[in-house]
């Protein structure tokens, strides 16, 4: 699965890797609010936040094409909304939403890719985000392959042993049988989840071996990226 | 359904992460204190569960097929409270991990999906559900899908993303084809589940009584400081309301007093116009920051108490 890859290159060492999730994040957001905030004709800005990222994407010394390639993955939804708006009569609004989103969805991805997931979620503690949605979050990212796998093995199974084609509703109903039998597994899964916690002394919340440091490059490096985006928003 | 960055304006992005944001930190603290520590793996694999079961294709119509969505089911099951939790935890980890949705945006699909798809999922099931029980998880399913696209079609529209009325429409009738799906779907679904594990569906059951009124109140309060938001927001931009309104088809039914005898003015400062877009994305996002530090204060101040 596709995850993965993103996992593997969150465990990178380059410059950009080194940085505390928290002035990754806040960098992020800078740059966000930057690039939905551009007027959608200024496109010597979107050309400016290309080439902040494009840098960004070599100091991180990811690879370029399966990085871009992924963050394409939002065009299908956003060119189809272009094409309307291009059809409604609004071409300059039509191509800035196609580049807005692409821009946004790589930024993110960027950060995803330099910051390991538990730094992530702690840096959104540290940014007021309840503490029990984060444990949520975790979870639910901890046991989301997991599930997704037992699906597509039941998927599997299911296609298997449709040899004969058989009426829709009785593939309806079976698919319905099928959500049936993964909830109840995913409900005995939980139970026996919270079991093996409580024998492991879990009292509700995480425990986090390192304590992250900000250190001065942290600081530099948020001011740095969030003046870059800033500047671009602004001059060009 | 899932909104991208780049589509919504400034003032609406801000106005819905200033509506979900404190709304999500409310039901967290309700959600935490209906459950002792079993609660935490329960629901993150319930969103785990969520997350696995849209990928079983369900056959519609000839070669097409529909998955679940999920917010209305998760209502039934665990609970209004803690479903828009896990709805929300599941749309954090779509905008991060999988760029479906954005983060700036993540607001305004939480208040669609998490908040507003769960309580128009929960509502028919709470209210019908003792004496129409198929129809009413039936009308659960539908409603949660039609609210939550309605609000994000609405939300784009807000934001000057142009679409001929044509469009507009043909997206409607595809959102109540969808939606009719979603109801059959979580109508199936739920029989399935209660017929393997017929206790599930009350787990949480009684806690939920108490804590669903108190959410229809917060989510009320959420919606109320969205149609303050939007009028504001309207009464700014007033060619906005007007452009949405041509689009539909109702130019002429456009009430005189929306035709903002500033405009002329306002058109006038047009250049200045990055500035105060700029500043108003900057404002909001520092008072989510400090609503919800604010909050989270208030909060962690009680428990220790």
């Amino acid at each position: 699965m596709h995850h993965v890859v993103v996992e593997r290159w969150s465990r990178g060492s380059s410059p950009l890797h080194m940085r505390d999730a928290r002035s990754k994040l806040g960098a992020l957001l800078v740059f966000l609010i930057a690039v939905s905030t551009t007027s959608p004709r200024a496109q010597l800005a979107f050309a400016g936040y290309a080439t902040l990222l494009l840098a960004a994407l070599f100091a991180a010394r990811l690879p370029l094409l399966s990085v871009l390639t992924r963050a394409a993955l939002v065009l299908p939804f956003s060119a189809t909304f272009a094409l309307i708006t291009w059809w409604a009569g609004d071409p300059a609004r039509a191509v800035s939403l196609a580049e807005k989103s692409f821009l946004s969805g790589l930024a993110v991805l960027l950060t995803i890719a330099t910051t390991p997931w538990n730094d992530l979620v702690h840096a959104l503690g540290w940014m007021g985000v309840p503490r029990f949605l984060l444990l949520v979050i975790q979870f639910v990212y901890r046991y989301l392959f997991v599930i997704s796998e037992q699906a597509q093995h039941m998927r599997l199974a299911a296609i298997s042993r449709e040899g004969a084609r058989r009426a829709r509703s009785v593939r309806f109903r079976a698919a319905t049988g099928a959500v049936g039998v993964l909830f109840a597994r995913s409900w005995e899964r939980a139970e026996g989840i919270h079991r093996a916690m409580l024998a492991r002394g879990f009292t509700g919340h995480f425990l986090s071996l390192e304590r992250p440091h900000f250190h001065a490059a942290d600081i530099l490096f948020f001011f740095a990226a969030a003046s870059a985006a800033v500047t671009v928003r602004l001059a060009l | 359904m899932h909104i991208p960055d780049g589509f919504l304006s400034p003032p609406v992005w801000v106005t819905l992460d200033l509506a979900s944001a404190p709304a999500v930190a409310i039901l967290a603290r309700r959600a935490q204190q209906g459950t002792d520590t079993s609660g935490i793996p329960l629901l993150g694999v319930m969103g785990a569960f969520v997350f696995a079961a849209q990928m079983i294709n369900f056959p519609v119509g000839p070669g097409t097929s529909g998955h679940l969505v999920g917010s209305a089911l998760l209502s039934m099951v665990v609970g209004p409270t803690a479903a828009a939790i896990v709805m929300t935890a599941i749309l954090a980890i779509q905008a991060f991990v999988f760029q479906d949705g954005g983060i700036m945006a993540l607001g305004a699909n939480v208040f669609n999906m998490a908040l507003a798809g769960v309580l128009a999922g929960y509502l028919p099931y709470r209210l019908w559900s003792r004496h129409w029980r198929s129809a009413a998880i039936f009308a659960g399913g539908f409603l949660s899908v039609l609210t939550s696209a309605c609000l994000a079609l609405t939300q784009l529209l807000f934001s000057g993303v142009r679409m001929p009325p044509k469009i507009i429409w043909i997206s409607i009738g595809l959102f109540a084809v969808s939606a009719i799906i979603e109801g059959a779907i979580t109508l199936g679904a739920v029989r399935a589940i209660e017929r393997l594990q017929p206790s599930s569906t009350e787990a949480w059951g009684p806690a939920t009584q108490v804590r669903g009124s108190r959410v229809i109140g917060i989510v009320a309060i959420a919606a109320i400081v969205l149609v303050a938001g939007g009028v504001l927001f309207a009464s700014a931009a007033p060619d906005g309301v007007e452009k949405l309104a041509s689009q539909l088809g109702l130019k002429d039914q456009v009430p005189a007093w929306l035709h903002s005898p500033f405009a002329y003015y306002e058109a006038r400062g047009f250049e200045s116009m990055w500035i105060r877009k700029a500043t108003a994305g900057l404002a909001g996002l520092v008072l989510i920051f400090f609503a919800c530090s604010a909050l989270g204060r208030y909060f962690a101040r009680q428990r220790s108490a």
